[in-house]
């Protein structure tokens, strides 16, 4: 057995009174793509938020490659390696595409040139938009801007919320495509709502209900189990 | 090309508005009257960028700020004085000198006051960040406990305000006053404008802090420590309102502890105009401003602070967001 | 009879054994009786404006703790309705019940529409500029008053006479021996009012209006979903407690038979409020009264205090200006109690006493 990158045990988030996240528990491990799956409300981006120590959880442990990051602030977290694309994907956009690398970019090191030569080559698009006002970018375009400014640092982890929402069909499949490539480079985390999507991307899955964790296995079970689907997904056929 | 066209317009109106008191003013007069117009709108810049910095960063809505200028009005007072009784600089012939001991009164304002607004921020309103309620109370009562100190430390009373000798009077340009003090002003304030603008353009500190105003959030996420960024805009906000208040006390010749709360007012209005967050707006609100007070004391000296209030009023109907609403 | 109709009966049954509510009836009898209890004006002086103030500030604490939005300008309404009764007695000279009366309408009717459109044009934008945007028409408004010489007399302000009854030198005859007075027959006339006026804002709070303003407080989002045009519902909140504010600015100077920018108008004011609402307790309304009752009390007392402190240490100008800056441990007062009791001195002892209930 691979020692995971990310093991989560049993944590629990408030939000206010809220109790959120009631009991999650979930292992990353490297070179996959890792789907948190479940209904609106379930939990999901609770979980990153609360990986990223924007929502500090109350109960539980946190594991970044055995060394805890639970009570750590998000900014340190986000230097342990971890890179966080939220919901509403955080594009700075008065600020040009440049200047949202810019932002990103901890630490210029050797490799810096590198990692951005490999951004270019999976999204090409940016390195057209360079000097653009990423307002001014489509929605697409935004969404491959959010994806790729976290990795100009050497990271571990992507935690990627919602890649597809609000994008047309023919985009998510680039999307797809974009990510497939980024698999090789970081271990990713993806929550999705889209089920082609995740389907297409994910190696291991986790569903969520009510804030818990209630079933976890490979892709490709899900793919086949009908029941689950129907039951936590509410997809049938 | 039709985008450029509207995007020109309102400035084409504006120059026309500001050009229309020609009508009723003579030209030598006009030309007068704007330069001291300019003089205020720059000193005002300098109190509400600071604001509206702190504003568009922090989110506080920090009504010490007024505090925060009188106490560099006062320190600017003081080691003005004291560096005046050991080298008389500020009383020499030479405007080099002078110009050298004005300098270093606001730099040791600016960097004392810079420190209290550090302290400020620190210690009363880190806790409440957040908070929007608690916040405007919090800085409400630093308000109050920092112009209480000024009365406490250096008396209830007005004070006259040193002026370098070569400051004061006017010089004559083709039958033209030209009164030197707004002139030397408005060069001081277009200067830091400038750096300003440049820190915040180029830098990758202000890059942070631009994008920090848009989405606090994703800049800690980013492996930021946003905090030392609070911390540093805030002290930066408070050394341009000291530097605004030491001019300002100038300009005006006198000092009194309740200063701040009279600036504060035209900070916020012109903080507003502008957009919140954004330099460049700062610096047009604060020009719209100070113009425009300037011109209506002249015609219809009851009305001056009306106008101010009805440029709050129409720029807020028609544009909510402020002039410059993106930022910078 | 569903359960919030039950609730209520319950409610109404409760009402009148309560000891909160025998708490109040002995309030209001003090205030009745503070003329017989204390013969020298100065005390009655502190406590016609601990009522004054408590209403102002309840009337303060329906914007700020019911509805959560910030006004830094409540003072201008006070201000209006100072303006237009010393304004009509003084100015015009037309001492008379009728204009007295008219000038009460007129400062209401103005301070309605005021606070309508500043309302409106500002909590559509976002509810911080609202702060702002008031902080800057008191600004506007205070200076306004100290130039329009010819109308408001300027900084000297405006002194005047009253009508029948309420003049200084009328006197009713002797009543369980104390006489009445054109200054007594102010208090009571004034308590009378201010009791109408609290009522009005209890009652206020408690309709549903008030309730969805307590919604939109706690969130906003909910309520904007649920189809409420938030905004609008702040604009009569803020409308209504403007109003309230605009009598009790003429209440204020029927009894000091004297207005001015200083004294009605100006942002010391507005920090007494401020003070007032956060010592007693936002959102509680009866917390105004103790703030008020603190405020004053002290302040009543702080010159006494500064003649002591002058006396032990002579020769220590730092002291004695230490000693006469009241408002400066005022300031950090208000910043202990924002950190520490959030709920102010009512809030925090509702907070015991439920929490020893429930024990």
């Amino acid at each position: 057995m691979v020692e995971p990158i990310l093991k989560v045990e049993e944590i629990h988030t408030f939000i206010g009174k809220h109790h959120i996240l009631q009991g999650v528990s979930f292992a990353v491990h490297p070179g996959k793509v890792t789907v948190l799956l479940g209904r609106n409300g379930a939990g999901k981006s609770t979980t990153l938020r609360s990986i990223m120590g924007l929502l500090p959880p109350s109960q539980g442990t946190i594991n970044l490659k055995n060394r805890p990051i639970k009570g750590l602030k998000p900014y340190e977290i986000s230097r342990l390696g971890i890179g966080f694309v939220p919901e509403d994907r955080g594009i700075y956009n008065l600020l040009t595409v440049e200047e949202n690398f810019r932002v990103a970019m901890l630490q210029e090191d050797g490799k810096t040139r590198e990692r951005m030569e490999t951004i270019f080559d999976i999204f090409p698009d940016l390195k057209k938009f360079w000097k653009a006002k990423a307002g001014n970018l489509s929605g697409g375009q935004k969404q491959m801007l959010a994806i790729a400014r976290p990795l100009v640092n050497q990271n571990e982890l992507l935690l990627i919320d919602e890649p597809s929402k609000g994008l047309a069909p023919i985009i998510i499949d680039h999307i797809i495509d974009s990510i497939h490539m980024l698999k090789e480079y970081t271990v990713i985390i993806l929550v999705e709502q889209n089920f082609y999507m995740a389907s297409s991307l994910g190696n291991d899955f986790y569903l969520f209900d009510d804030g818990k964790t209630v079933h976890q296995g490979q892709m490709e079970e899900l793919i086949q189990n009908e029941e689950l689907k129907k039951k936590y997904l509410g997809i049938s056929g | 090309m039709n985008l450029k066209w509207k995007r020109w317009f309102p400035m084409l109106i504006v120059f026309a508005i500001f050009l229309s008191p020609l009508l009723g003013i003579n030209p030598k007069t006009y030309i007068t009257i704007t330069i001291s117009g300019l003089a205020m709108g720059m000193l005002l810049f300098l109190v509400s960028s600071g604001f509206s910095l702190i504003f568009g960063f922090l989110s506080v809505l920090n009504l010490a700020h007024g505090a925060l200028f009188a106490w560099g009005a006062y320190i600017g007072f003081t080691s003005f004085n004291l560096i005046n009784q050991w080298t008389g600089w500020g009383g020499s012939n030479s405007i080099f000198l002078n110009f050298i001991i004005f300098l270093l009164a606001l730099i040791i304002s600016g960097l004392l006051v810079a420190l209290l607004g550090i302290i400020t921020e620190r210690s009363v309103i880190r806790p409440v960040y957040g908070s929007h309620l608690f916040q405007i109370f919090i800085t409400v009562g630093a308000m109050i406990v920092m112009e209480e100190l000024i009365r406490i430390i250096w008396g209830p009373n007005d004070e006259v305000m040193p002026v370098p000798i070569k400051f004061m009077g006017s010089w004559d340009v083709f039958d033209v006053v030209v009164s030197k003090y707004p002139l030397i002003a408005i060069v001081i304030g277009f200067i830091l404008y400038l750096v300003i603008f440049m820190i915040l353009r180029k830098t990758k500190i202000g890059t942070i802090v631009r994008a920090g105003v848009e989405n606090p959030e994703m800049v800690q996420v980013m492996g930021h420590n946003i905090y030392r960024y609070f911390t540093g805009v805030f002290a930066a906000g408070s050394a341009l309102a000291a530097i605004g208040g030491g001019m300002w006390a100038t300009f005006v010749k006198s000092i009194h502890p309740a200063m701040g709360g009279e600036v504060i007012v035209f900070a916020l209005i012109v903080a507003i105009i502008g957009g919140l967050g954004s330099i460049t707006g700062s610096v047009v609100g604060a020009l719209l401003v100070g113009l425009s007070y300037n011109y209506v004391a002249y015609l219809i000296p009851k009305a001056a602070l009306g106008i101010t209030m009805l440029l709050l009023v129409i720029i807020l109907s028609i544009r909510p967001t402020g002039l410059f609403p993106e930022g910078t | 009879m569903n359960p919030v109709q039950l609730f209520h009966l319950e409610e109404r049954k409760n009402r009148f054994r309560s000891p909160s509510f025998f708490f109040r009836i002995l309030l209001l009898a003090f205030f009745v009786f503070t003329p017989f209890m204390f013969r020298s004006f100065e005390v009655l002086d502190v406590i016609l404006k601990i009522i004054i103030f408590s209403v102002l500030v309840a009337s303060y604490d329906v914007i700020l703790g019911y509805t959560g939005i910030v006004s830094l300008g409540h003072v201008l309404y006070f201000g209006i309705g100072s303006y237009f009764v010393g304004i009509f007695m003084g100015k015009l000279g037309l001492t008379s019940y009728g204009h007295l009366a008219l000038a009460f309408l007129i400062a209401i009717l103005i301070s309605g529409v005021l606070s309508v459109l500043i309302g409106l044009f500002s909590l559509r934008i976002r509810a911080i500029f609202f702060a702002m945007v008031t902080l800057a028409f008191m600004e506007f408004t205070f200076i306004l008053s100290s130039q329009l010489r010819s109308i408001t007399g300027g900084d000297d302000g405006i002194s005047f006479k009253l009508p029948g009854i309420l003049a200084i030198d009328f006197s009713y005859g002797k009543f369980l021996g104390i006489e009445f007075t054109g200054r007594l027959i102010s208090y009571y006339l004034i308590l009378l009012l201010s009791l109408i006026l609290f009522l009005l804002m209890l009652r206020f709070v408690h309709s549903p209006v008030g309730r969805v303003l307590q919604s939109i407080r706690d969130n906003e989002q909910r309520s904007t979903a649920l189809g409420y045009r938030t905004y609008l519902f702040q604009v009569i909140a803020s409308s209504f407690a403007s109003c309230v504010a605009a009598v009790m600015g003429g209440c204020f100077v029927i009894w000091v038979r004297y207005v001015s920018p200083d004294s009605s108008l100006s942002v010391s004011i507005m920090l007494d409020v401020l003070l007032m609402v956060i010592v007693g307790g936002m959102g509680t309304l009866y917390g105004s009264i103790f703030g008020a009752a603190f405020l004053m009390v002290t302040r009543a007392f702080l010159p006494k205090l500064q003649v002591i402190i002058a006396s032990l240490l002579p020769g220590i100008p730092l002291a004695i200006r230490l000693s006469e800056r009241w408002l400066f441990y005022f300031g950090l007062l208000f910043i202990v109690i924002v950190y520490f009791f959030p709920k102010g001195i009512v809030g925090t002892a509702q907070e015991i006493f439920a929490r020893r209930k429930s024990n």
